[in-house]
């Protein structure tokens, strides 16, 4: 009887993320895949954080480039024949911001987010007046079957935690990918996949160059690079790490 | 046609708004307004009217017949605007209401007597509902809007029905015919007081001597000519609607009364293969107040059952909470906007992904609002914040404009754009290479950036025909220290604003636009 209802439990119970495999999204980059474990985590939920505000559109750009990577692995996929042609290609970006977060660091640029590779005729922006509004639209857009990238803006302020489950467990049923963007490092302890830390980096007129921290990473260790972006091929390694990746430690914060 | 006369309604506004104790206890109560330099009575209650005062008397005058009097100042818009509220409140009998100013109403209730019963137990309806609220009316129902408010307003209220126009409106003053003024006092001059003294006159010399104002009015009274309602509201193409024997008040049953209403509509809409694009749901409370909750769908649906959903979201974004009062006796569901609609299987799960996604953009417009989901556009335009723009997702139409746009930027050779664009240029302080180099440093929102890379000038002249955006551009995208990368540019031209011949020009100034990844 017991062990009947027990069985009945773990049958109820979603598969834990952090064992089996997961579908995961490669960066393309060898050593940022190795520490995630393939790269993102789909169904799952991410947090990119700008270094400072001033940052905010490097992390922009960061996202866009995640996003981009959905979409073109997607659309390889389809290309192979492993999956329904067009299948995640048409499907679409949802891009939530609260009201502020436009005025004060502007709102997505279309010939822009097209000049990094997102189709905007796939791109829908939402604007929100508070913050509970914001994350009903994200859980909304994470359980629509048609989105294959929910994007969060973030002004500042710690999240829910609980919050911060529920949308989680919204992109794991969904399988798609959950970013939200902070315009700053955030202080609380998260219940995200992955926490990254993106800054600007000099590029001396060349393909943007980002610092990536990842400072959180459920499935693996964490580690420090600097990347760069470029349309065509996506993100790249920039020669030098900053420092060589760090140990397996969980992040002080979570501890 | 159903016209209702309200001959007291400033009055009964005024003691309407009164608590019950202050309410006027037969000292008489009159409104008065000024014409030319006289303070005249504009309207008089029951009470008033019995002590023979009028509409019209000098209020002077008045008050010296009887000191005790009331007597307010008029407000002509309060009035207005009671007219139309009772106008809205008449929609629970037609969707064909109209004002009829400055005091009356009319209806169309062709083909919406059976509802209640008859003609009979409409008025009955209408009229106890009309005192219950405090007003006295008059209310007269004929075949012609003319012959209506004939009927209403000259004491020969009640039914009469189509073809005794004639016989009705013989025996009433000529004023009956709604004529201006002027025509009426010249009719009188020459002893034409009643219609039955213009009924058999010859039309020709009617017309030469009083214009063809007064032969009109007669024949669209008597039917021989169409006058069309000038309704307050659109007609929806398609209308259902549910009284209810008790009020309910609960949102559950609100919802679920839309539900079975939206079930109603679906097939309707069916038979004639449309979809509602834009939907209304019209709640009558019980003490006359209406709440109008309107909502979008993005493509054409006639689905029950996503029309409800939308409704669920709508009342769970209400700002106030959809207070019932004592309950609500009635419920419509419009469509206002029906578009064609391929029959389509619905409610099994068979959708693709664009139906899908569709509803996830009606379901965040319905509690967010339409304005705020939203799809980006590019427009054909060289200015950068007029090339792309966004428009509300659910009124997006099938062209975007992008697939022009890339084709632009590959022959145009274009220079990347940024990602996040300001939403207007800010002004920044730099230090610049004249006449053209990019800036050395600048300050942008207090903070001080040095530039260590700069790529440009790319040059944007503003729309010389029209004036819009101003004097040319040159943009740089350039990089600071720290790494961040601004897109920005000067307006105006140094060369100019230095020649020694040239006009006095405003000194060129630098602004902030957008920032790169």
């Amino acid at each position: 009887m017991l062990d009947d209802l027990r069985q009945r439990m773990r049958a109820l119970e979603r598969p834990a993320t952090l064992e089996g495999s997961v579908a995961v999204l490669p960066l393309g980059v060898s050593e940022v895949d190795a520490a995630l474990g393939g790269g993102l985590a789909r169904g799952a939920l991410h947090e990119i954080a700008a270094v400072s505000e001033a940052h905010l559109p490097a992390a922009t750009g960061f996202v866009a480039g995640v996003a981009k990577q959905s979409l073109c692995s997607a659309l390889c996929r389809a290309m192979d024949g492993r999956d329904k042609p067009g299948h995640d290609g048409g499907k679409a970006i949802v891009w939530l911001a609260e009201d502020m977060g436009a005025a004060e660091s502007g709102a997505l640029y279309g010939p822009g987010v097209d000049g990094c590779g997102i189709p905007p005729e796939r791109l829908f922006t939402v604007s929100v007046a508070h913050r509970r509004d914001l994350l009903w639209a994200l859980e909304e857009a994470l359980r629509c079957c048609s989105v294959s990238v929910v994007i969060g803006e973030i002004r500042a302020g710690a999240l829910d935690g609980v919050a911060v489950r529920r949308l989680s467990l919204a992109a794991a049923d969904s399988g798609s990918l959950a970013l939200l963007l902070r315009a700053a490092p955030p202080e609380d302890a998260s219940a995200a996949a992955t926490r990254w830390i993106v800054g600007a980096a000099s590029s001396r007129g060349e393909d943007p160059h980002f610092t990536a921290r990842l400072v959180r990473n459920r499935r693996g260790p964490l580690g420090s690079w600097i990347l760069t972006w470029s349309d065509d091929d996506g993100f790249a390694a920039h020669a030098q790490p900053l420092a060589a990746p760090l140990g397996d430690r969980p992040h002080r914060a979570v501890a | 046609m159903l016209s209702l006369w309200l001959p007291r309604l400033a009055t009964d506004r005024i003691a309407r708004s009164r608590e019950d104790a202050a309410r006027p206890d037969g000292r008489g109560l009159v409104t008065y307004g000024k014409r030319g330099n006289l303070d005249v009575l504009t309207a008089v209650d029951e009470a008033a009217a019995r002590r023979g005062l009028s509409v019209g008397l000098a209020l002077a005058q008045a008050r010296a017949m009887h000191p005790a009097l009331e007597a307010v100042s008029e407000d002509p818009q309060a009035d207005a605007d009671l007219l139309e509220h009772i106008a809205d409140w008449g929609l629970r009998y037609t969707p064909l209401t109209a004002c009829d100013a400055p005091d009356g109403l009319l209806l169309d209730i062709t083909g919406c007597a059976h509802l209640y019963g008859g003609e009979d137990a409409l008025i009955a309806d209408l009229s106890a509902r009309i005192d219950a609220a405090g007003f006295s009316a008059s209310i007269a129902v004929a075949g012609t809007i003319g012959a209506a408010f004939a009927a209403a307003r000259f004491g020969r209220a009640g039914i009469h029905a189509n073809g005794s126009e004639r016989a009705l409106l013989s025996a009433l003053p000529l004023s009956a015919l709604r004529l201006d003024a002027e025509i009426a006092a010249s009719l009188a001059r020459v002893g034409l007081k009643r219609v039955a003294d213009i009924l058999d006159l010859p039309r020709a010399p009617l017309t030469a001597r009083f214009g063809s104002g007064l032969l009109r009015q007669f024949d669209r009274a008597l039917g021989r000519e169409h006058e069309p309602l000038n309704p307050r509201l659109p007609v929806a193409p398609y209308v259902a609607e549910q009284r209810f024997a008790e009020p309910i008040a609960r949102e559950e049953n609100v919802l679920a009364i839309t539900g079975r209403l939206a079930a109603r509509l679906a097939r309707a809409l069916e038979r004639r293969g449309d979809g509602a694009r834009r939907l209304e749901l019209t709640l009558f409370r019980t003490d006359g107040e209406l709440r109008r909750i309107a909502t979008g769908i993005s493509r054409p649906s006639r689905d029950p059952a996503a029309i409800r959903a939308l409704f669920t979201e709508r009342l769970a974004a209400l700002a106030d909470a959809l207070d019932p009062g004592f309950g609500f006796d009635m419920a419509r569901l419009s469509v206002l906007v029906a578009e064609p609609c391929a029959p389509e299987q619905i409610g099994i799960g068979n959708e693709d992904g664009e139906a899908e996604l569709a509803r996830l953009v009606d379901r965040l417009s319905a509690r967010l609002g339409g304005q705020r989901v939203r799809k980006l556009i590019a427009q054909d335009s060289h200015l950068p914040e007029i090339t792309a723009a966004s428009v509300p997702a659910q009124a997006a139409g099938t062209d975007d404009g992008w697939t022009a746009f890339r084709r632009h930027r590959v022959e145009a050779e274009l220079s990347p754009r940024p990602l996040r664009l300001l939403a207007r240029p800010e002004p920044i302080e730099a230090l610049a290479e004249v006449p053209d180099g990019p800036p050395l440093r600048f300050r942008w929102r207090r903070a001080l950036h040095e530039v260590i890379a700069a790529d440009g000038p790319e040059r944007i002249e503003g729309a010389w025909w029209s004036g819009h955006g101003g004097p040319a551009r040159d943009y740089f995208r350039v990089e600071d220290r720290s790494g961040l990368r601004f897109w920005l540019f000067r307006a105006g031209l140094y060369r100019e604003a230095l020649r020694d011949d040239a006009p006095p020009a405003p000194a060129p100034g630098w602004f902030m636009h957008g920032m790169f990844a």
